[in-house]
């Protein structure tokens, strides 16, 4: 199979093609490590639990966004493209710049904001019940998928974007958080939910299925109320 | 200086950004809001190996569960060479610690009246492992990471790879580190030192572990002097996804999953007859093992495999508690556990091994703390129970902190020696790389060796083979080559740093397991297949020296529990 | 102009977006210039020398594709009201096809409509 990678160095952008031997059960991470062991020891991605958990290996793949330990190569034909995730800035080859991202996520204060003890902390109820209600949003593992094919965000570089929405409304529908209040005030800044025209892109991509958008049009309710 | 070093002061710096590091860094935060603490960690934080655990934490927190239980699991399953004044204190911090990530918003799975679950795990006599479904590290990880947001004195250091400590009179001064977006080397001055850089996983071809996990703090400390303890002590998870080695987490049996050999009989009767598929994990990978050499394994194109079957488990039961092992075995295998066993073997997960700490998280360097899986203290002894690990990490990250405040109070001044500076340029970019053999070739070699003589029988014949083959690796490591001439995101120069790492710590492996002439826990011998209290109830040191590790022994604190037999 | 950049996204998705855009940047002109006709009524000449070319057998084709225009950019922003209320995001997919038919087939009879009417 032919790896057709957008490689980037010294501020040059540059293709190059390289012939991976596939076996059965191979992801593209697989075929990229392939690359790097055994061809081009100077190839630069991100990887790490290659289990679709840790977030490092995002990239786009024919075009879309993908976990690249996640993709299996035999459903794909003879030639993949690979290029680094759009909307971000490239560092080197398939690694980009994630500072933005994560400074954005810190932006919609991420965390249980509740009056609790730290040296003597006592159970929080919670029923099953008001776990679900918010349970899927926690599972967003930062990939950066959403924001690469957010059409507002790539327009304006200060939107918020899926992915830190989705956090807001992570803690915001916690039945133990009392921040409502502060996080709606950010997020309904003209960079914050007001930036979403649905264009839906982010819920297609997502590789965990968060559906982003539908995260932010709850959101979006609670700050009209 | 011509490579930009550049130099960056603060109050104390926690190497890895895992649960340790971040837990010590919240402690820190809570006690102290003027102490600047710097964070530093090869990957984003939450794209540490921590994030990959699944099953959940262990913790008394309801009436029928006792301290004295808790410990005594924990130290029967270590196979009797925990520290028992540790595990003692060990135990009774637990359930703070679980309720105070409860406080800080992570989501852990709970019972119909809104109390926090607990389920059954291996060697355990009780229900006492909290899970948030089968995710728990991913959750404690971003919990732990969100609330660290919150404070102000705390920066992270984002993919900075460590490569030197700065010690000088048996002090800490600082550390080395390059900076992997512009490959610049970077020097932190600190008063303090926190290593919770993780274990050592990748030395195996077939093990749970993320590719950057290769045991960098420990082979660095080690370098610097600080003796390493038990690494021959190597846990193997029975239940790893074949071919990948994807984990299949404790739970899968916890919640009632079975394991088949090619019979279809569930063959644990035979080795653990009380408790079947639930008995501590080295008592199962040596019971799956064994079916695999005897010939009741399944083959297949990957090798042999026994089957993990949750088919009577249901599909309810399946989505709710083990909704992650599903979407992975679906995903990777195109199996779907509801409807057909999974093909899993016994895979390399944890090293119980690590940096020589006390009970207060303190190594014989003044100012040098570590915690987590890079250090032993010991609480798993020769072997851990599930569980167990994710809560060390938060109690040991916490005492870690709070251990390193208290030690920067009678701190002055701190200065990195300019000898230094320069011998860790020079080392970096002069010296290393200059030959033109792969690294890569080198690590899958050294993996290959490791899997075959360092697993789960190990015989003196078959570990001296090992020996002799990582010298080899050594030298040829000499003449490793660095292929990338660009400095920014070097992964070249990277991947060749890590593999000389994990070369050291297998030397240290190898020679601990042919000295140590017994069998006791995760380390088992067939020449010498007995357990033996009399000789062996010791710890092993590993010091660095320039001819090989030279071995010390340092006998296990016994408070409470007398050695007996381990039977399950 | 950053135009193109809204075709980036080619996932049926982002094709909608991307033509809501268009499509109403084409509307607004549309807008602008029945303004300028509807203006044109205070003169007889004016008006017959407007009317005589655009209500033509050669100016349909234009008529046509703005109601197609006008129903694409209608329909699709009530399939984003919909989603808006946080309503269909699991069939967001039944809801683009389904939007995707009943704008065909409003440009299909409002075509025809506008045929007939011409033809007499």
């Amino acid at each position: 199979m032919k790896f057709v990678i957008r490689r980037f160095k010294d501020d040059k952008s540059f293709w190059q093609s390289f012939e991976v031997p596939v076996k059965k059960g191979m992801t593209l991470l697989d075929g990229l490590f392939y690359i790097r062991e055994n061809i081009d020891p100077s190839l630069a991605f991100r990887a790490s639990c290659r289990m679709g958990i840790c977030g490092s290996c995002a990239v786009k793949v024919n075009g879309r966004p993908r976990l690249a330990c996640e993709a299996q190569l035999s459903k794909f034909k003879k030639e993949i493209k690979i290029e680094p995730l759009d909307n971000f800035r490239v560092i080197r080859d398939l690694v980009t710049e994630f500072e933005g991202f994560f400074a954005k996520h810190k932006k919609v204060k991420p965390y249980l904001i509740a009056n609790t003890d730290y040296e003597n902390p006592i159970e929080q109820l919670q029923t099953p019940e008001e776990l679900k209600k918010y349970y899927i949003f926690t599972l967003c593992i930062k990939c950066g998928s959403c924001l690469s094919v957010c059409p507002s965000s790539a327009t304006l570089e200060s939107s918020l974007g899926p992915a830190a929405l989705v956090s807001a409304y992570r803690f915001n529908a916690d039945s133990r958080d009392r921040g409502k209040e502060e996080r709606l005030k950010i997020v309904s800044e003209s960079f914050g939910v007001w930036r979403c025209h649905s264009a839906m892109e982010c819920s297609e991509v997502c590789p965990k299925q968060i559906e982003p958008a539908k995260a932010i049009q709850l959101l979006r309710r609670e700050t009209l109320r | 200086m011509h490579y930009g070093g550049s130099m960056i002061d603060c109050d104390i710096a926690i190497v890895g950004a895992g649960l340790a590091g971040m837990r010590a860094a919240v402690a820190i935060a809570e006690k102290n809001s003027k102490v600047s603490v710097a964070i530093i960690a090869k990957t984003y934080p939450i794209r540490c190996h921590s994030v990959c655990a699944e099953g959940g934490s262990a913790a008394v927190l309801r009436k029928e569960d006792s301290f004295d239980l808790h410990a005594w699991d924990t130290v029967k399953g270590s196979d009797f060479l925990a520290d028992q004044d540790a595990v003692e204190f060990f135990v009774r911090e637990c359930p703070k610690e679980i309720l105070r990530l409860e406080n800080w918003g992570c989501p852990w799975s709970r019972n119909p009246d809104g109390t926090i679950a607990q389920r059954a795990f291996g060697g355990h006599s009780v229900n006492r492992t909290v899970f948030a479904a089968d995710r728990t590290g991913f959750h404690e990880v971003h919990t732990l990471y969100e609330r660290l947001l919150k404070y102000d004195n705390v920066e992270f250091f984002s993919e900075y790879f460590l490569t030197n400590l700065a010690i000088e009179d048996n002090r800490i001064q600082g550390l080395s580190a390059i900076e992997l977006k512009t490959g610049n080397l970077v020097f932190f001055k600190a008063k303090a030192v926190i290593l919770a850089t993780g274990g050592a996983g990748r030395l195996y071809g077939f093990t749970t572990y993320s590719h950057q996990v290769t045991g960098d703090g420990m082979a660095i400390a080690y370098r610097c002097g600080v003796p390493l303890k038990d690494m021959e002590f190597m846990q193997f998870h029975p239940t790893g996804l074949v071919p990948s080695g994807i984990l299949m987490t404790e739970a899968c049996r916890g919640e009632g999953g079975y394991l088949r050999n090619k019979f279809g009989e569930r063959f644990m009767q035979k080795y653990a007859p009380e408790k079947m598929e639930l008995a501590p994990r080295d008592v199962v990978a040596r019971a799956m093992w064994k079916e695999i050499i005897e010939g009741r394994a399944f083959e297949g194109e990957h090798g042999p495999y026994l089957a993990l079957d949750l088919t009577h488990l249901g599909e309810e039961k399946i989505e709710q508690r083990l909704p992650m092992i599903r979407e992975a075995a679906i995903k990777f295998l195109d199996i779907d556990p509801v409807e057909e066993p999974l093909p899993v073997k016994p895979v390399q997960h944890y090293t119980m091994g690590g940096i020589h700490t006390n009970m207060f998280t303190e190594t014989p360097v003044k100012g040098l703390f570590a915690a987590g899986e890079c250090a032993c203290v010991s609480i798993h002894g020769a072997n851990r129970l599930g569980s167990n690990s994710t809560v060390e990490c938060l109690v040991f990250g916490r005492v870690a902190g709070e251990m390193a405040l208290k030690y920067i109070e009678n701190v002055k001044d701190v200065k990195i020696n300019q000898e230094f500076l320069k011998e860790e340029e020079e080392r970096i970019f002069d010296k290393i790389g200059k030959g033109n053999e792969n690294p890569h070739t080198i690590k899958r070699e050294l993996n290959e060796t490791m899997d075959k003589h360092l697993w789960i029988f190990r015989n003196g014949d078959g570990l001296k083979e090992a020996i002799r083959k990582i010298e080899e690796l050594k030298e040829r490591y000499s003449q490793a080559s660095i292929a990338d001439d660009c400095r920014k995101f070097n992964v070249a120069l990277l991947s060749t740093l890590e593999v000389g790492y994990m070369l050291d710590l297998a030397e240290v492996v190898a020679m601990g397991a042919l000295l140590r002439t017994e069998s006791r826990g995760a380390h088992y011998r067939l020449d010498y297949p007995e357990r033996n209290d009399k000789q062996w109830l010791v710890h092993t040191l590993a010091y660095y020296t320039r001819e090989g590790p030279r071995f010390e022994y340092l006998p296990v604190t016994i408070t409470k529990w007398k050695p007996v037999e381990r039977k399950y | 102009m950053g135009v193109m950049s809204w075709f980036k996204y080619k996932s049926p998705f982002g094709l909608a977006f991307a033509f809501q855009r268009i499509t109403g940047i084409i509307l607004l002109f549309y807008l602008i210039l029945h303004l300028c006709y509807l203006t044109s009524l205070q003169s007889r000449e004016l008006y017959e020398t407007l009317t005589s070319i655009t209500v033509s057998r050669q100016f349909i084709i234009f008529d046509s594709l703005l109601i197609l225009c006008g129903v694409f950019h209608g329909v699709n922003g009530i399939r984003i009201i919909i989603h808006e209320l946080g309503i269909g995001h699991e069939l967001r997919r039944v809801v683009l096809a389904v939007s995707a038919i009943i704008a065909i087939l409003g440009w299909i009879i409002g075509s025809y409509i506008l045929f007939m009417a011409l033809g007499d």
